[in-house]
């Protein structure tokens, strides 16, 4: 008797042991929830807080997807757990001016007599003459972002850097910079938006001679080199490139367009208006890029691309454009990242700033970085660790003006290289870049 | 015999025969069938039941053990989801890497020494003769004179700390004053340095302006001022400009209010995040006077306390660029105030609580150019500090501000363009002047820069 009691309780405690076990596990996946739009790996990130760091990183990587429920606290002094996408809206937006999808795009009304416009203005502005100096164009230097923080929380850091090293180089050099965050355009977006802005730009601006536009994720590397615009006289855009990738090969990358220099005059004008048609955005832009996938040589399939659209242009009307596009490749006017910044040391020990070549790039591009984006196209890593180490290259040349420099190429610390004086005008900084001669002003003759 | 009677009832395939079946069954002990010989087909299924039960809940926590391994459905992209992980993970590591203070190459930085108090820190080796040093190079370079184009030349000196912000929502915000400040100096002829090195680690934070001022001026003989701009700073009115004209006689240009100064020695009389500096011998002078405080440690410590105590109002922390100011030309007000001028016609420094919301009633009562309360010169946030983890005031009401200021200023520069901001707070441009085949027409009448004219040479 005893004994049956026995097992039937028996029976019924195995079966509460499992119930205790399920609901255990059950528990255990309601606190760290099991959400359906995430896989299972991330779940067991979120689990394991034993890497709070891990954990702290992924929550700033995620921080503007977070829901905003502390920024309801109007009191909240904490930047950490802000959502700016919150604030960052107009009450009015207002009705957005819808394009006609019967006409062709076109940047603007036509305009055929700029180079006479342009001309009589200068002629009666001679304060704002285009030339400040015997062999110097004034140049303005375009670049820009977009509006919104970058989804990556280091990007906008990065953007600064940039910013900041351009600033430096343009200083040295007499340049003025455009910064751009405004998208006059809405067709054009992403990488197109730069038409629309260049031509603005050359239209309000008679003054400029040459406007060099250049890539957020590009960098100065070589502060001493300027550029020789007596070569280009006779030519009204300049780009990095070579002849036979593009007009042999059509190589999509036989040339590049995240640093080049145009001219302000009525040909970029047409040029613009002949490269712009790819730019719209939707079933022009995809279709544009279809043509471009099969006719470019090694080109992937993705929509039509600034960059591809003129190498197709230049490739197609060869007779029109060829003769005033110079492809240049005797200096890095934009130097693909991969192939220079592990050489960065070797450069220092061998060689030195002014030469603007393979030996001393002008300008190191991080192609395909995307530091603003989330992912791109290389490891975070190295693409993160090596822009630290182009921006203190360029950097150490700005900074060995006033004696110092970075303690290395991978360090934000800087150490001095030259003791304070009581005469520092007797200093020469080493590479003459104090007061360069490409920045002495045009001393008039009555003084 | 009875045997056949009770072969029914019998589950059990015990050998024997017949008898009592359960003292036999029972007798017969071992083996499965130690069970009740008589179950009845209720007992029996209720035991299959529980057999049931148990299977099914084994079954049930087998299942969400897998699922919680593996995952549900993702047997086949497992690897996928691996690298993506590692991806992630990685990303994770650079990025908190990236943002801490860490230096990846000084492992065995030795400890930092700090300063002996009883020698006085200085910012380099006394000069006594700057004004004469300068006029000889500026003789013999008149290719870098100090006044251009009828003006004289002004560096506008900021910076930011080298490693990223607390929050990318600070550095964003870096990037739009840099941006603004870009815009303001481009219109105005101005060179912008942006520092982002410490020059001197024992003045670091708000101390590190001097000797990035110091260094600066020694380097460039051919400015004639500089001026210093906090990060936090913006520009709100893009065609005001410095009237140089009325600091002849002066050599350090500041906003403040003289009775905030000279009655009450109120730490805020006067603001040090815009200020213009003569390069001359008197300000070499007065910056090796102000630095003494700044050398952070017991120094910067101690500094603070005697701040707190002489100045009114100032909470209790250590010596900071301002107050120290303050403090020095108070304590030697004959030796220095009668180069200093202190401004408060227009906001070299507008601080931006009493401004920001009014941008819509200036905008609709008066225009740029005014510099003052009606249209200011400079919205600056102070206390903001977006670019740490926390502020003095709520981050809403702060990066909204910010947010407004920064499209205050843009409009003015993309009036020129034809375009402005839709509204106050978004990043979205509408047009508000059409293209036309003539665009030089309107050019002049709008361009910022058409009112600078003027010779080049120098001026002693």
């Amino acid at each position: 008797m005893l004994d049956r009691w026995l097992k039937v309780r028996r029976s019924r405690a195995k079966i509460i042991v499992l119930c205790f076990v399920v609901s255990v596990i059950v528990l255990h996946g309601t606190f760290n929830p099991v959400n359906p739009g995430y896989s299972a790996d991330e779940n067991q990130n979120h689990q394991s807080d034993a890497h709070s760091k891990r954990v702290e990183s992924r929550r700033l990587l995620e921080e503007a997807q977070n829901d905003a429920a502390q920024g309801d606290n109007n009191d909240n002094k904490n930047y950490a757990e802000f959502d700016i996408a919150k604030i960052l809206i107009d009450e009015e937006e207002g009705e957005k001016e819808k394009p006609d999808p019967n006409k062709p795009y076109s940047l603007g009304p036509k305009i055929s007599d700029w180079d006479q416009q342009r001309s009589e203005w200068l002629k009666t502005n001679p304060d704002f003459p285009n030339f400040i100096g015997p062999n110097k164009p004034r140049v303005l230097l375009v670049t820009g972002s977009s509006p919104k923080p970058c989804e990556n929380p280091v990007g906008d850091h990065y953007l600064l850097k940039s910013i900041k090293n351009k600033i430096d180089y343009c200083r040295l050099h007499g340049i003025e910079i455009f910064y751009n965050m405004a998208l006059l355009d809405a067709e054009m977006a992403g990488f197109w938006a730069k038409l629309p802005l260049i031509r603005k730009l050359l239209l309000s601006h008679p003054e400029i001679e040459f406007l060099w536009w250049m890539d957020s994720d590009a960098m100065f590397t070589d502060m001493a080199y300027e550029l020789p615009w007596e070569r280009y006289k006779d030519f009204n855009m300049v780009m990095h490139g070579w002849n036979e990738m593009v007009y042999n090969d059509k190589n999509w990358i036989g040339l590049n367009t995240g640093s080049f220099l145009l001219r302000n005059c009525q040909w970029s004008l047409d040029l613009l208006d002949a490269w712009a048609p790819m730019g719209p955005k939707g079933k022009v832009r995809e279709e544009a890029g279809k043509i471009l996938t099969r006719e470019l040589k090694d080109r992937p399939v993705f929509e039509a691309d600034d960059q591809s659209a003129i190498v197709y242009l230049l490739v197609k009307e060869r007779a029109k454009w060829g003769e005033k596009v110079y492809l240049e490749n005797a200096y890095y006017l934009h130097g693909y990242w991969g192939i220079l910044v592990d050489r960065y040391e070797e450069m220092i020990e061998n060689y030195h700033p002014g030469l603007g070549d393979h030996r001393w790039p002008l300008v190191t591009h991080f192609v395909g970085c995307k530091p603003c984006g989330k992912f791109g196209d290389y490891s975070v890593e190295r693409c993160l660790r090596q822009m630290d180490r182009a921006f203190n290259f360029g950097d150490n040349q700005i900074l060995q003006m006033y004696g110092f420099t970075h303690k290395s190429l991978a360090s934000r610390r800087v150490k001095r290289v030259r003791n304070e004086t009581g005469n520092p005008l007797e200093v020469k900084d080493e590479f003459g870049l104090l007061h360069p001669s490409f920045k002495a002003v045009k001393v008039s003759a009555s003084s | 015999m009875g045997q056949d009677n009770f072969a029914p009832q019998k589950r059990s395939s015990t050998g024997g025969g017949g008898g009592l079946p359960t003292i036999r069954n029972e007798a017969g002990a071992g083996g499965r069938n130690r069970g009740f010989p008589s179950m009845p087909r209720g007992r029996q299924m209720h035991k299959t039941f529980n057999n049931i039960k148990i299977t099914i809940l084994c079954g049930f926590v087998t299942i969400l053990v897998l699922r919680g391994t593996i995952g549900v459905g993702n047997l086949g992209s497992s690897e996928a989801e691996a690298i993506n992980q590692n991806l992630i993970e990685e990303t994770n590591r650079i990025l908190a890497e990236i943002r801490s203070d860490s230096d990846p190459t000084d492992p065995d930085e030795s400890p930092e020494t700090e300063l002996n108090p009883n020698v006085t820190y200085t910012l380099g080796p006394k000069i006594t003769d700057w004004d004469q040093q300068r006029k000889v190079w500026l003789s013999k370079n008149p290719e870098f004179p100090n006044f251009v184009n009828g003006k004289a030349r002004i560096l506008l000196v900021t910076g930011s700390p080298p490693n990223p912000c607390d929050n990318a929502i600070g550095d964003h915000y870096l990037l739009k004053a840099i941006k603004n400040k870009i815009d303001y100096c481009r219109l105005h002829g101005i060179e912008i340095v942006y520092n982002m090195a410490h020059l001197d680690k024992e003045l670091a934070g708000y101390w590190a302006k001097l000797p990035l001022i110091r260094r600066l001026m020694l380097s460039h003989p051919e400015l004639e001022w500089i001026w210093w701009m906090d990060s936090d700073a913006f520009f709100t009115d893009m065609v005001f400009e410095i009237p140089l004209y009325k600091y002849e006689k002066y050599n350090l240009v500041i906003h403040g209010y003289p009775d905030l100064l000279f009655e009450q020695k109120s730490w805020i009389a006067l603001n040090t995040g815009s200020f213009l500096f003569r390069n001359c011998q008197w300000s070499l002078d007065l910056l090796d006077a102000w630095a003494p405080m700044g050398p952070k440690g017991p120094i910067r410590e101690e500094a603070g306390r005697i701040l707190t105590a002489n100045l009114k109002g100032r909470p209790a922390f250590e010596a900071d660029d301002q107050s120290a100011l303050i403090y020095l030309l108070l304590s030697q007000k004959d030796q220095w105030m009668d180069k200093v001028f202190i401004e408060n016609q227009y906001y070299l420094h507008g601080y931006w609580a009493g401004l920001v919301d009014r941008y819509e009633e200036m905008m609709e009562k008066y225009h740029p150019g005014l510099g003052d309360e009606r249209w200011p010169f400079v919205t600056h946030f102070v206390g903001c500090k977006p670019c740490g983890s926390y502020g003095d005031y709520s981050v809403e009401r702060c990066l909204r501000s910010m947010q407004r200021a920064f499209n205050f200023a843009d409009n003015q520069v993309l009036k020129l363009y034809g375009f402005r901001h839709r509204g106050l707070l978004g990043p979205n441009i509408k047009r508000i002047r059409n293209e036309t085949a003539t665009p030089l027409e309107i050019i002049d009448q709008l361009d910022i820069r058409r009112s600078v004219h003027g010779k080049t040479e120098s001026k002693s």
